[in-house]
This record gives C-alpha cells, structure tokens and sequence, in this order.
C-alpha cells in the first residue's frame, strides 16, 4: 500500500507500483452542461458566470451555488440547460447583432405566448447580463421582441434567448444561504495584514539586508 | 441559569461541528466530481466556522480560548457523537452520515434561534441559512442515487444500515436535559430525534431506501459523556500535529 | 495556480496557408483591434490546438497542484490556518473546473482531458511533483509559486479568448487571496521561535530550485512563437515572467531575513536584470517526463478519486441527454 505524506492518501489504500493506463472516460461520464447566472444584490440584472457539470438542474443549482456564489455577495442564482439557451452570432463589439442579422421564420409555434428571458453580451470577453422578459410563440418571435424592447442601443454583440420555464430560480426565501458570505473573510486577501510584524522584525534585526 | 448546563449543550454542538467539519475536509481535492468536491469542501468550512462560532460563546463563559479548546483536548474531553469521528469511507458512507447529521442539525439550529439563551440564538439565527444548504444539499444527493441504479441503492442502503446505531447516539440525553428544557433554551433531545425522524423518512420515502425499523436497533451512546470509539483520538493527534511543534508559538 | 513551462511546440497545425486568408485576416485584424475572440468564431486550427494544450495543461496544473497542499489540510494549526487551508486548496479545484470549461468551449471534452491526464498524456506544471514535506512547504508553496502564477495568469487574462480571460479574472481575483495567507503563514514562521524559522529557512532551500524551473526554460524565437504572440496566444516570455518574479518577491524574501539558496542570485544593476545560477534544466525534464519524487502518486491519486467516484456518476447518468459544449 502507498504510504504517503499526506494522511489522507495514506488512508484511502492505494496499490504501491505500476497500474495499466485508464480505460478513456465514456461520454457524458462528467454530465451535460448547465449555465449559472448570479445577481450581486436586489435589483441588479442576473450576469452569466459560467457552466457547471451535472445530471439534472436540482443537482446544477447545489453546484454553482458554490462554484460561482462562495464568495462575494450574492442574492439569487438562475440554472438554465445549455441545450434550452438559443444562441445569436456574435458580431464586433462596436456593433448590435440584432442590426446584423435576418431573424428566421420560427418552424414551430406554441399555441399560446410563452415568457422567454432575453440576456445581452455588451462585449467580447465581458459575461452575458439579463435585460428582460418578453412573451412569444417561438424562440424567434421572442428575438424580435427582443430587438423592439431592449435593442436600440448598441453594442450588442450577442444574445441568449430562454424560455422562462427552462430557468431554474432560486427562491426568495433561498436569500439566507447567502447571508453569511461577506463575513467569511478568511478567504478574502484583506483578512491578512503582516505590516506590523514585518516591520517589528526590521526594527529588531536591523542588519537584515534589502 | 445553570452554567454548566449550557456549556455543556454547547460543547456537544462545537465539537460534532469540529470533528465532522475535519472529516468532511479531507475529500478535498478526492470527490466523485469536481462540483461536487468544491460543495463538499464549503460545507466542511462551514461546519469549522459553526464549531468556532460555538467555541466563542463558550469562552464568553469563561472557557479557554477556542484554539486551545479545539486542539488540546483529549478524546475523553469531547462530547461529540461517535457518528461523527467514524472514518469517511466510501463516498456513500460520507453522504450518509452528512444527510443524517445535517437533517437533524437543521432543527437544533431552528429550536436554538428561538432559544431563551440570546447568545445563542443569535448565532443560531446567523448560521441556520447554511446549514439550510447542507441539508439540501444532502437531500437532492439521496433523492437522486437512492432512486437510481442498483449499486448505488445497495451501497447507500447498507452505509444506512451501519450509520443509523451511531445517528441515533447523536441524541443521547445530557445530565442536564431537563434544566435546558424547562429554561427554555430549547426542547430537547427527544423532540430533536421526533422531528428528524418525520424528516428523514419523507425524504427516504421518495427512494427505494429502507429505514430499518429503528426499536431494533441499539443505539451506539456514550460520545456526549467523553466515550469515543477507536478513531478519535488519532484524528485528534493529526489536528494537533503542526500545533504541537511549538504549542507557544504564533501559526 | 500555474507555471508557465508551456512548451509551445511547432505542430504540424503551424502552417497557415492552408486557412482561408479572408477568415484569417478578419481573425487578426479583430485580435489587433483588441477585440476577444469568442467560442463560435472562425479561428486558424494552430490557434485553437494551442489554446486547448495551453488551457488543458493549466488546469491539470490547478487539479493536481491541489494535492501537495492538500498533504496539509487535516493538520493545519488552529481554526484561522486550517480554514484558510481548506478554502485555498478548494480554489484550486475550482480553477481547474473554470478551466476544463473554458477549454471545452474549444471542442476537447471534459472525459477526454481527464483521460489524457490521468493516462500521462498530458502535463500539468512540473513543480507539484515535488512533495510537500513539513507545513512550512505548504506555506511557502501559497506565498510563492502562487505569486509565480499570478504572474503568469495576469499576463495571460490579456490574451485573446473570451472564455479564458473570464475564467482568468475570477481565478485572478481568487489567486489574491491565496497569496496573502500564504505571505501571512510565511511571515509568521519567519518572525516566530527559532524553530518556525529554522522550518521555513529549510522550505525555502527545497522550493527555490523548482520554484526557478516554474516559468519554463528561455522561449527559442521562432515564427511560431511570433505569430502565437501576435494572436496574443502567449503573452509574455517564460524569461520575462522570471525577472518580473524575481522583481516582486526577492526583496519580500530578504525583508524576514531568509536566504535564497543561490550565491549567484543578484540584480545586475545596470541591466536591471537578476542574475542566477542556471536552474538543472535536466532535472526539469526527467521530472517532466515522470521521473520526479511524486508523479506517480498525485496521478494515483487523482484516478483513485475518479474510479471512486464512478458508481456515484454512473448512478445519475441520463440516458437523454446529449452532451452540448458549454457556451462561453
């Protein structure tokens, strides 16, 4: 058995020596993919903060809440399906894609108007932010929508359209999982402050070279 | 109040929270997938701040300081539950232990932030929103792999079957139940246990789990009287290591 | 955390005539404009073959490098340090799966890098393969090779792609915690008894020589390497990334009265360039190619971890789903 210097590798009883390489991972070993979308306070739009893996969105939410919401203050936190996430081109950053591109006739329709949430992408290397809600039939006619309510001022490099119902929301009275964050300050660098004893330690030790 | 009462109520809240949180930390870096490494290390934070948070109060009262209290005592000094100083094990045994633990962990937190002590309803009603994620947390994981493959329902079942003597000692009665009770401080080991119980079984109720029928099972006691099992004191000897080169110096 | 040691090797991807020059000039004239580039963009094949090896090879390097601080956790001394310990090491994590993201949005899964990993095919940064032997090591490892990473990552968040410069901010932003507890711990050993000095003295003298491997051997100049800067691919050189360390910390070093372990180490001061004894290049190598004192076990140990944890995946696996690149 490895011993190891760390205790805990020496407990979990690993074989000391040579091992055949690993049969490769099959797909979807790691899960398909979920986007996570947090809001810094009340009131501030939901912004993208990445993907997590997982194999349904109840089990998403556990992970991004810590992966995107440890640190830093945080309200509310959105999980939506990469797959359910229709996707505009992306056009430069001076530019606004909806001015850029012909929306498609939909090839199909819901028999009633569905809420669809609308994110915009101001930048190239900046996140997606929520800009709003509207109510279609198709992914396309919210596009539209889309363009008549948010998209008069450019840039808008790319858009994120989703179906309402595809979002996972945390709930209101979710809001205390996150109370306590902006007290965990051993795991912010202002927490650690040596000034004084370095300092203390030149006064003491004078002949210590710089 | 009696003084002794309470820290005695405290030092068994402080120390499952301390040696738990130890255990959860060490599959930092070895989870199943790395999502869930990162939530299982943040809970494992969590809990050394919860124990940290309870070490204070007891200092208040007049107890060394919670550096001392946490790395200097011998396993016969500790009032955890023996469920909590059990190794990891698979992570099915991990699990396990965090869903009957973190169940009945929510309801201390609730009682305690209603408590008549206002210190520690104080920090009760701070922490309870994490605690509420842990127990979330524990209880999407069950829900999912208790109804899922067979493996996986085997495993969590047998790890149940071990964990649950151990889970019922976590509500071994103080000397002082009564006092705490009648102070109103909170309600009590046997409505903590009542409640937990409604608690677990809706959420096993949603697998193919079994709770064995619990008037079989002997329940594993003697952790809040400083009876521990095999395991503890090693755990205790590696926390202190590092602390114990120079017990005086600054780390 | 992250070394450089990248070694951007030609390929056979480097011949550009065989892209289409209209696509190509958009590309470069987007990437001189200052604009990012973002997952669905047309990119050359070089661009994105070594942008994945580059992304791939930092977070194995954040996976792997978990472990010799990891060595620690259970054992660090008091609440302050252990929580400290156990957040800094879950960053890691966290970066290589910010990482593995930003990757994946390039067209390499997560199975298959993890596969490569675990199977020796791809490298991770070379100095994790050295142990962590007392709690000082870890200490110093915190203070210095993650103040050798953020040289590293800072650079590299001014590069080109979107998705790696969004992971880079938050990692970045993390990285400054890390470096703080890790001069805080250090500082406290060197300003402590003698036995907490004598401790930290004796980190140092192990970390120093990897520590100088950290940043990579001096780039050869090719057109390769031109055209990966024009593409702002690679960022800065590994020798660039040395002296602007050297810059920062040495002087950090000697404020606490500890010696570098290098008699030839000084700043030359016309050139304003630090001079030191050529780091064992050699060693650099075989320790690469697998031959340090801990390859074997922090591969071990990460395949332990993943074949552990195959029956939990395995239990939630949804036979609908379809797997979709995430998207930025």
């Amino acid at each position: 058995m490895l011993k190891s210097l760390d205790p805990r590798v020496t407990r979990l009883n690993l074989p000391d020596g040579e091992v055949p390489n690993m049969e490769p991972k099959q797909e979807l070993d790691q899960f398909e993919t979920y986007e996570a979308f947090h809001q810094k306070k009340d009131g501030a739009a939901f912004t993208y903060v990445g993907p997590v893996h997982a194999p349904n969105e109840d089990v998403a939410f556990l992970f991004a809440k810590e992966q995107y919401s440890r640190r830093f203050a945080c309200v509310g936190l959105w999980i939506a399906r990469t797959e359910n996430i229709m996707v505009t081109p992306y056009v430069g950053d001076t530019e606004s894609v909806y001015d850029m591109i012909a929306i498609e006739e939909p090839a199909e329709r819901s028999a009633e108007p569905e809420k669809y949430e609308i994110f915009h992408l101001k930048k190239r290397g900046k996140a997606h932010t929520h800009v709003g809600r509207v109510s279609a039939t198709s992914y396309q006619e919210a596009l539209q929508e889309a363009k008549q309510q948010f998209g008069e001022k450019p840039p808008v490099v790319n858009v994120w359209v989703v179906k309402s119902k595809h979002i996972l929301q945390s709930a209101e009275e979710d809001k205390d999982m996150w109370f306590t964050i902006p007290e965990k300050k051993y795991r912010e660098a202002t927490a650690y402050k040596v000034m004084d004893k370095i300092t203390k330690y030149k006064a003491e030790n004078n002949n210590a070279t710089v | 109040m009696n003084e002794l009462a309470l820290k005695d109520l405290l030092y068994k809240l402080a120390d499952d929270q301390l040696i738990l949180g130890h255990r959860n930390s060490e599959w930092t870096g070895f989870g199943p997938i790395l999502e869930e490494d990162i939530a299982f290390s943040s809970m494992a934070q969590d809990k050394l701040g919860h124990s940290l948070a309870f070490y204070t109060l007891l200092h208040e009262l007049g107890e060394a300081e919670p550096d001392t209290v946490a790395f200097t005592r011998n396993a016969e000094q500790f009032h955890n539950s023996q469920l909590v100083e059990l190794p990891n094990g698979e992570y099915d045994f991990s699990l396990i232990r965090h869903f009957l633990y973190d169940n009945a962990e929510i309801i201390r937190f609730e009682m305690l932030s209603q408590s008549g002590y206002e210190p520690i309803a104080k920090v009760a009603t701070k922490l309870k929103g994490e605690v509420k994620y842990h127990v979330l947390h524990a209880n999407t994981w069950i829900k999912n792999l208790g109804a899922s493959t067979e493996e996986a329902i085997l495993r969590l079942q047998a790890s149940l079957n071990e964990a649950l003597p151990y889970a019922l000692g976590m509500f071994e009665k103080s000397k002082y139940e009564q006092e705490l009770i009648e102070a109103g401080v909170y309600a009590g080991e046997e409505a903590v246990k009542a409640e937990w119980l409604n608690r677990i079984q809706t959420v096993l109720a949603k697998t193919e789990l079994k709770l064995p029928a619990l008037e079989s099972i002997e329940p594993v006691l003697g952790g809040r009287y400083g009876v521990h099992t095999e395991h503890l004191q090693p755990l205790l000897s590696e926390m202190s290591e590092v602390f114990d080169i120079d017990p005086t110096a600054e780390w | 955390m992250y070394g450089g040691g990248n070694v951007f090797e030609a390929t056979k991807f480097d011949d550009l005539q065989a892209e289409d020059p209209v696509k190509l000039a958009e590309f470069e004239a987007r990437i001189a404009r200052g604009e990012k580039i973002e997952p669905n963009d047309w990119m050359p094949q070089l661009y994105r073959k070594q942008l994945i090896r580059m992304i791939e090879q930092h977070a194995h390097s954040e996976i792997i490098g978990a472990l010799p601080e990891g060595t620690w956790i259970t054992r660090a001394p008091g609440f302050r340090r252990k929580m400290a310990q156990m957040a800094k090491v879950q960053d890691e994590v966290g970066h290589a799966q910010l990482l593995y993201s930003a990757a994946e949005t390039l067209g390499k899964s997560r199975e298959q890098m993890l596969t490569d990993l675990i199977n020796g095919k791809s490298k991770y940064s070379n100095v994790f393969n050295y142990p962590a032997l007392t709690w000082a090591d870890s200490n110093v490892i915190s203070w210095l090779i993650d103040a050798g990473a953020i040289v590293n990552q800072m650079a590299n968040a001014r590069g080109s792609y979107g998705p790696y410069c969004r992971a880079l901010d938050r990692i970045c932003a993390e990285e400054a915690f890390h470096l703080k507890y890790g001069h805080d711990a250090v500082v406290h050993l060197a300003t402590g008894t003698p036995k907490q000095r004598e401790m930290v003295q004796a980190a140092l003298n192990r970390w120093w020589p990897p520590i100088m491997t950290f940043f990579g051997p001096s780039d050869k100049m090719s057109t390769h390497t031109e055209t990966l800067m024009r593409w702002k691919v690679k960022m800065a050189s590994n020798d660039e990334c040395r002296q602007q360390f050297l810059d920062m910390y040495v002087p950090k070093i000697w404020e606490l009265g500890l010696t570098v372990p290098d008699p030839n180490l000084k700043k030359n001061a016309e050139t304003g360039q630090w001079e030191f004894t050529e780091p064992d290049w050699d060693e650099f190598k075989r320790v690469i190619n697998g031959d340090g004192p801990c390859n074997a076990e922090r591969l071990a140990v990460r395949r332990t971890a993943e074949e552990r944890g195959t029956w939990v995946r395995h239990a939630l696996l949804n036979p609908k789903a379809k797997y979709v690149k995430p998207l930025a």
